[in-house]
């Protein structure tokens, strides 16, 4: 009989039920806020977490054109026009640094363009808004198709954004490394009546005009704002062709076999660009080659959410230091309203430590029905306040990274090169963040956690509340009073 | 008869009072005996039981239970384990039926018959609650009700000292006979010391030794 006082603590809170309800209504409000912080936190933590895998960061290996422009400066003294030389990189280099650890994936891209043959391109009069100028470097002349040689299309930043999509057949893979195979758009497919399975025949632009024939794999569907930029001087969008890089490089020449105009790498965690970027500035000779790395998506999305986060464990804390104080307070004036109970208890020669664990197992049996209750109510005030939070914190970080150029947080797609003019998809990141969503779902563990919080502010409350316990004569309440 | 309780020079004043309220009291209190402590509101009787039943100090001299100093027993466990104490307020659990009451202060006491539901039942009945009140809240006992079950409390414990403060003091002539009679049987039948305060002289009669507390003296009637 030595937890009589468990016993005592149900009868008082079953016979005394209106004040039983009063304190699960008090705690049941004080644990929904601390689940809400805690919910909001957690969800923080996981989309952050989420922003690894989904904006990620990448590490792009090009030609380093401030060498390559200083060396330009420095080397000729003559009158004749100075050229860059863009050394391309080696793929060698490039597996190197794809074996040092953090990267998912490497991309490998290749820009040249070739002329249409067997097929008319399409032409429009507007489609020079968007010229990005060329690329490869490589190119003496321009050609009417863009070809653009790539490892996956599926790590293209167009088709990741989704501003390009496959319609019919399938995307460039690494298993096409070594073929003929392409992937056109659907606008110059519709024109030439050309499906999956149709051969194409384009020749080069330059050099010994050598005829490459090209099987059609699959057929992409560009958005006329993806497609804006996506040609090459004075070419319509609709004419860029997806091709393996080794094709690319084949038309571009035999010297640049086993290259890449550059290389882009996934980090698996992008907490570690950093780290990486490092380790890959020690495997390349860095006055010909530099590594940029871009993880402002990353950035942007890690920062609004530590905002939301430290907001959330703000609330935590504070509500908790709130519920503790009013629990106590609570409890204190359940001491003094009981305290002719306590008296008659240590009259029959109860120890006050067990009067104490008397409060305090009312107090856990209340807890058990308000954490019940708070985990209906705060999954509903945790999702409020947390789309809140966000909306705040990414509005205010869209701001503050957008600048007055309106750039920033663009993460850089398979096609970049490196300033040799290569494409960004600059509004893609920040159209992500924008979307990070707080998944505010009420597990086993946050119950567990909120339990931990509620059994130690009943403890300190009761703790602070027990003191008048401790000091209690039951002479003054029994016969002096 | 064996002395149960013995005061030795006890001595008790309040912190800001000049006079002590009595002193040098040498008294022995015997099992199988009901005692009376009468005299004048103010005089220290209630305070002198209060000093009896372990809910206090004394400011001098010491009290011994069984040839032992209460200060070693110490009064926690001296009112566990060795006395019983009924008030003139009842006080009992009031969120509690007289049954769960009963059971409570058996567990606490650690009495013979804890636990025992069937034996808290016997014990109200001897006493004169009826069946149909047993599990009903205290609250809705009559005044005199409520005294007879906190005698109850007390036969429950195993404690072989009753103290009882004012017990009567809120009951009508009827009631106060068969509580007086409860206490009887307590001393005469279950061979325990009883000693209650009183200021009816009617009460005080019906015990078997009448101390009078006057002018900070006490002076002891053996009928």
């Amino acid at each position: 009989m030595k937890m009589n006082f468990v016993k005592r603590a149900w009868l008082s809170l079953s016979a005394k039920w209106g004040r039983s309800i009063l304190l699960v209504l008090v705690t049941s409000t004080i644990l929904m806020f601390v689940l809400a912080g805690l919910l909001i936190s957690h969800a923080a933590s996981q989309a952050t977490a989420e922003a690894k895998k989904s904006v990620g960061a990448t590490l792009t290996l090009s030609a380093n054109r401030e060498a390559a422009f200083k060396k330009m400066q420095s080397g000729s003294t003559t009158s004749k026009p100075k050229k860059i030389t863009m050394t391309p990189v080696k793929l060698s280099d490039a597996k190197k640094i794809a074996r040092s650890g953090n990267i998912s994936s490497m991309n490998a891209t290749a820009t040249t363009s070739v002329d249409a043959k067997s097929f008319d391109t399409v032409s429009t009069t507007s489609s020079s808004t968007g010229m990005m100028g060329m690329r490869g470097g490589s190119s003496s002349s321009t050609g009417d198709v863009t070809v653009n040689g790539v490892t996956s299309t599926s790590d293209v930043s167009s088709f990741t954004s989704k501003s390009s999509k496959i319609t019919k057949g399938r995307g460039i893979k690494a298993s096409d490394e070594g073929t003929n195979n392409v992937v056109i758009e659907s606008e110059l497919a519709k024109q030439d009546n050309l499906t999956v399975g149709d051969t194409m025949t384009v020749k080069q632009t330059t050099g010994n005009k050598t005829t490459y024939k090209l099987k059609i794999v699959g057929i992409y569907k560009a958005s006329s704002s993806a497609s804006s930029g996506m040609g090459m001087m004075g070419s319509d969008p609709s004419n860029a062709v997806y091709t393996s890089y080794t094709f690319a490089n084949t038309i571009k020449g035999s010297k640049y076999k086993d290259t890449a105009d550059s290389v882009t790498f996934k980090i698996s965690n992008p907490a570690k660009t950093t780290a990486v970027k490092k380790a890959g500035d020690k495997l390349i000779n860095t006055s010909t080659y530099s590594l940029t790395t871009d993880d402002n998506s990353y950035q942007t999305v890690k920062k609004s959410m530590n905002t939301v986060s430290g907001f959330a464990n703000k609330i935590v804390w504070l509500v908790a230091a709130a519920g503790t104080v009013i629990l106590a307070l609570i409890v204190i004036m359940m001491v003094r309203e009981r305290r002719y109970e306590i008296g008659v208890l240590l009259s029959l020669g109860e120890s006050r430590f067990k009067i104490a664990a008397q409060f305090f197992t009312e107090l856990v049996m209340v807890l058990i029905v308000s954490l019940a209750i708070a985990g209906i109510g705060g999954q509903f005030v945790g999702n409020q306040l947390g789309q809140q939070l966000v909306t705040q914190a990414q509005t205010s970080q869209t701001s503050e990274t957008s600048g007055p150029m309106g750039q920033g947080g663009g993460q850089p797609g398979g096609m970049r090169s490196g300033g040799m003019g290569g494409q960004r998809s600059g509004g893609f990141s920040q159209k992500k963040a924008a979307k990070t969503k707080l998944s505010t779902t009420v597990t086993a563990t946050e119950m567990a956690e909120l339990g931990g919080f509620g059994l130690s502010i009943m403890f300190v409350s009761v703790a602070i509340g027990s003191l008048g316990i401790m000091r209690l004569e039951p002479k003054k309440v029994l016969i002096d009073d | 008869m064996t002395t149960m309780l013995e005061t030795k020079d006890l001595a008790y004043w309040y912190e800001n009072g000049s006079r002590p309220l009595f002193k040098d009291v040498n008294l022995t209190f015997e099992a199988g005996k009901s005692y009376a402590i009468v005299g004048q509101s103010g005089t220290g009787k209630t305070t002198f039981l209060s000093l009896l039943a372990g809910l206090d100090h004394p400011k001098a001299g010491e009290i011994l239970y069984d040839n032992e100093t209460l200060k070693k027993i110490g009064l926690t466990n001296y009112r566990r384990r060795d006395v019983s104490i009924v008030f003139q307020a009842y006080n009992l659990f009031n969120y509690m039926s007289p049954v769960n009451n009963l059971m409570t202060a058996m567990a606490i006491t650690n009495a013979e018959h804890r636990g025992d539901q069937e034996y808290a039942k016997r014990m109200l009945e001897q006493i004169g609650i009826p069946k149909g009140d047993f599990n009903r809240n205290v609250t809705h006992l009559s005044g005199g009700q409520q005294q007879r079950v906190a005698i109850a409390r007390t036969m429950c414990c195993d404690a072989a000292l009753v103290v009882a403060d004012e017990p009567t003091g809120n009951l009508d002539e009827q009631n106060t006979k068969a509580v007086i009679n409860q206490f009887q049987s307590i001393a005469h039948d279950q061979g325990k010391c009883v000693i209650i305060v009183t200021h009816e002289p009617e009460v005080a009669k019906q015990c078997d030794v009448e101390i009078q507390l006057a002018d900070r003296e006490f002076q002891t009637v053996v009928r």
